[in-house]
């Protein structure tokens, strides 16, 4: 079977490749831990975030320092800095997600002596109030005075610009997922997810053509294959998307913490003050396991997003040992039965490959769809 | 609420739970005889398992006389308090049913309903408890309302959420923004409106008027209480020590649970003259003290008497713990002129939402004020705040004190995840350590 790559390939740059290219140019490359920050900011201020969410190869190092029962992606994370990688130049940064980051941000600072500078980013749990959104807008200004040489923050004219950006890339975004969504994108599952995750090292202005070129992509005719929605953390192996791929099963919509929960549902435009863009559109993000959101919200937000794609299924990929996702999912799943509605859920460690066994209960899954679309 | 409802629970409260106290205290007056290795128990126990009691028991006759709030063990009580709010607290309610080695059989009940085994034992103990109704103590009412604080964890979120999807109520929540290096004005700022913006919903909830008067009155209850409390930990640096840290594990009930009510800081008032009677005494909890050490992390419920009676065989005392020192560490901060930053201070910046060289520096200062010999750290499968750090902290206090440090895996109440034999060959070797280093000096 031929793959959709075939008829118009996407050039999407190599992490690796692209991030020490950026380096040897002089860029400031920033190490980002997952999973919410404000990323016009660190624009602004010169750096390139650089996220670190699942990076590959053996947990050697980080063994000594973290216990079995820790997630791996904090402990992919602490692997790579303890690596000290060079392409790293101006420090990491934790934004507050769940205790495991939280206390890993603590550790590498406060007791691994970390060589590099350590930032910590809090966002707001509580729901939007004011309260809530003064201390968003203080922290925005708190972690610009850390990151600036002279401890003060950008004027608002020096980031307009990158919100402007972020919101042209943010459009886009919107636009491809929309023909996602529909079916209208001729990208298999395995470069679709390449291309969305490429936001996560690609200079705004890279992304932001990249996003360009794949809408070149769009076609003006549904694809035939059933669609089903992607919940978790990240999205599975290459293994369980080519099979996806090859039993003609498209995931047109995503409910990911490294994917669609990082950005607003319906794009915003920046007038005015930057700092209140920049709150407004972390207030109007989705619904997400890490927050305070209610679970009949995070219900209501999923069925708006099978509505909209006419989803015939939920593939929950679940990283072991994350509490919130963990905890959620149990009602989440229960939801959908009532509905009759099929689900399946994939535990993983993040391992390269993916298990036979997790690639058995995929090929079940994707029967059991064939056969409810047949009845 | 109702008249009926009301004139029960005041009727329960001041006579018919006494009574029945009384009449189960004649039917249960046996008990195991001391093991040789432990000085004269406490008196004060007593006490506490007749308030506990008739705390649980109380509990029973609230539908219908007053509002009931689950509420987790670091979140700003004294509000509720000030609302006539009678409180539950699943974490404590999970200890008790760890601590009866039934943690397992309830988190099974949770884990059969969809819940994972990699989540907190506490909280899969409190959803099996939710599902089944079974508790050791008796009956539990269903709660109203639901309040939560993430400067323990974050899970405590999460976890009520999901109560609070099961029972359609309401959820407060009083998000504690993460010290990563310190409190800053915006972070206390933000945490004062919080707090100041529950009291409308407080209000409709329980149709009663806030009262500032009140309020305070509570706040400075909860402020003695919490430094007796403190004081009462501090009288563990004598020699002998007049409890030990498996008894402070259990005398801290009151003060998570009971904080802002006169009972607690009566209770706390009797247990200090006590403790301080046995340190002029030179009453030791042991018989015979030689070692001194400190316990990190949260109790492991189910193996508390035997991880007592283990030490205490060998004249090793634990005399502070960090767990213990969490509901007195930041109390200073508690002003009742300034209501609301001083509890965005003191609950914003307890151990386990502060930073781990905050943390460091606080054990430094505990093993130095407490003599203390040797460290156990309790790494728990079901407290990530509490345990990420400590492999380094072991490392770097361990060195830098020059004192044996052991870390043993094992859980907060699920008792499948107690490897006996294990954990017992490495507690042997690390006393061995205790002695040969208190041997050397």
């Amino acid at each position: 079977m031929t793959g959709p790559d075939q008829i118009a390939p996407l050039i999407i740059p190599d992490r690796g490749e692209y991030l020490k290219t950026k380096a040897g140019e002089g860029v400031h490359i920033m190490g980002v831990l997952p999973a919410l920050y404000p990323r016009e900011l660190l624009w602004a201020h010169g750096i390139l975030p650089a996220e670190i969410w699942d990076p590959p190869g053996e947990i050697v190092q980080a063994n000594a320092h973290l216990q079995a029962s820790i997630c791996g992606v904090v402990k992919r994370g602490l692997e790579f800095i303890l690596h000290e990688s060079d392409l790293i130049t101006s420090g990491y940064l934790f934004p507050h997600t769940c205790d495991s980051l939280q206390n890993l941000g603590s550790q590498v600072k406060d007791l691994l002596d970390s060589q590099k500078p350590i930032y910590s980013f809090y966002n707001p749990k509580a729901a939007n109030t004011p309260a809530t959104t003064t201390f968003y807008l203080e922290s925005l200004k708190g972690l610009s005075r850390e990151l600036s040489p002279d401890s003060t923050e950008l004027s608002p004219e020096e980031l307009i610009p990158f919100c402007e950006l972020g919101a042209e890339i943010d459009q886009l975004r919107a636009e491809i997922m929309a023909a996602r969504a529909a079916d209208h994108l001729e990208l298999s599952n395995k470069t679709f997810r390449r291309l969305m995750r490429a936001e996560e090292y690609l200079l705004p202005q890279d992304h932001y053509a990249l996003l360009h070129t794949a809408q070149n992509h769009i076609i003006p005719i549904r694809k035939t294959g059933l669609p089903i929605l992607l919940s978790g953390i990240l999205a599975p192996q290459d293994e369980i998307l080519d099979l996806l791929d090859n039993e003609g099963i498209s995931i047109v919509a995503d409910d990911l913490l490294s994917g669609s929960r990082r950005y607003p549902m319906i794009p915003l435009q920046p007038q005015g003050d930057p700092w209140e863009y920049l709150s407004d559109r972390y207030f109007r993000l989705p619904p997400c396991s890490t927050q305070a959101n209610s679970l009949h919200q995070r219900i209501e937000h999923l069925e708006q997003l099978i509505s909209n794609t006419q989803a015939q299924g939920v593939l929950f990929n679940i990283v072991k040992f994350c509490e919130p996702e963990l905890f959620d999912h149990k009602s989440l799943v229960n939801h959908f039965r009532q509905c009759g509605f099929p689900t399946l859920k994939l535990e993983t460690e993040l391992e390269a490959h993916s298990s036979g066994q997790n690639l058995t209960r995929v090929e079940a899954f994707i029967e059991m769809l064939k056969e409810r679309a047949i009845s | 609420m109702s008249l009926a409802g009301n004139l029960k629970y005041l009727f329960m409260k001041d006579l018919g739970t006494p009574a029945l106290l009384g009449l189960q205290n004649i039917k249960k007056r046996s008990s195991r005889p001391p093991d040789q290795s432990f000085g004269p128990a406490l008196k004060s126990n007593q006490r506490l398992k007749a308030i506990l009691s008739k705390h649980y028991l109380l509990a029973r006759y609230t539908p219908g006389a007053k509002k009931v709030a689950w509420v987790t063990s670091g979140a700003p009580v004294e509000l509720l308090r000030a609302f006539d709010i009678y409180t539950i607290y699943p974490e404590n309610h999970s200890a008790l049913v760890g601590a009866k080695k039934l943690g397992a059989a309830y988190c099974s009940i949770a884990e059969g309903a969809g819940f994972s085994q990699d989540l907190c034992s506490y909280a899969r103990i409190d959803l099996g408890h939710l599902f089944s109704g079974k508790t050791p103590a008796g009956k539990l009412p269903k709660p109203d309302l639901l309040f939560c604080s993430n400067n323990i964890c974050q899970t405590v979120l999460y976890w009520y959420k999901v109560i609070a999807h099961e029972l359609s109520i309401p959820l407060i929540h009083f998000d504690t923004p993460f010290v990563a290096q310190e409190q800053t004005e915006h972070d206390i700022q933000y945490m004062a409106q919080q707090l100041q913006d529950m009291i409308p919903v407080l209000e409709q909830i329980t149709g009663k008027a806030f009262n500032l008067k009140s309020f305070e009155t509570i706040l400075k209850r909860s402020q003695t209480s919490s430094q007796t409390w403190g004081k009462i930990l501090e009288s563990m640096k004598s020699r002998p020590a007049p409890m030990t840290i498996f008894d402070a594990f259990g005398h801290l009930a009151p003060i998570v649970s009971l904080r802002g009510l006169p009972v607690a800081e009566h209770y706390y008032d009797v247990l200090l003259k006590e403790v301080l009677t046995r340190v002029d005494q030179g009453v030791g909890a042991i018989s015979d003290e030689r070692y001194r050490l400190i316990w990190d992390n949260i109790a492991v419920w189910y193996q508390v008497r035997h991880l007592a009676t283990f030490f205490a065989r060998r004249k090793m005392n634990f005399v502070t713990a960090t767990y213990t020192n969490a509901w007195a560490e930041t109390t200073g901060y508690l002003d009742v002129k300034d209501p609301w930053t001083s509890m965005a201070k003191t609950y914003g910046q307890i151990i386990l939402n502060n930073n781990l060289k905050h943390r460091q520096q606080l054990m430094q200062r505990m093993i130095q004020d407490f003599d203390v010999d040797g460290m156990v750290m309790h790494s728990t499968r079901s407290c990530k705040p509490y345990s990420i750090g400590q492999y380094d902290l072991r490392k770097i206090l361990s060195t830098e004190l020059a004192i044996p440090a052991v870390i043993i895996d094992a859980d907060i109440a699920d008792e499948r995840i107690w490897s006996g034999e294990q954990i017992q060959t490495r507690l042997e070797a690390f006393c061995e350590s205790v002695e040969d280093r208190s041997y050397a000096h």
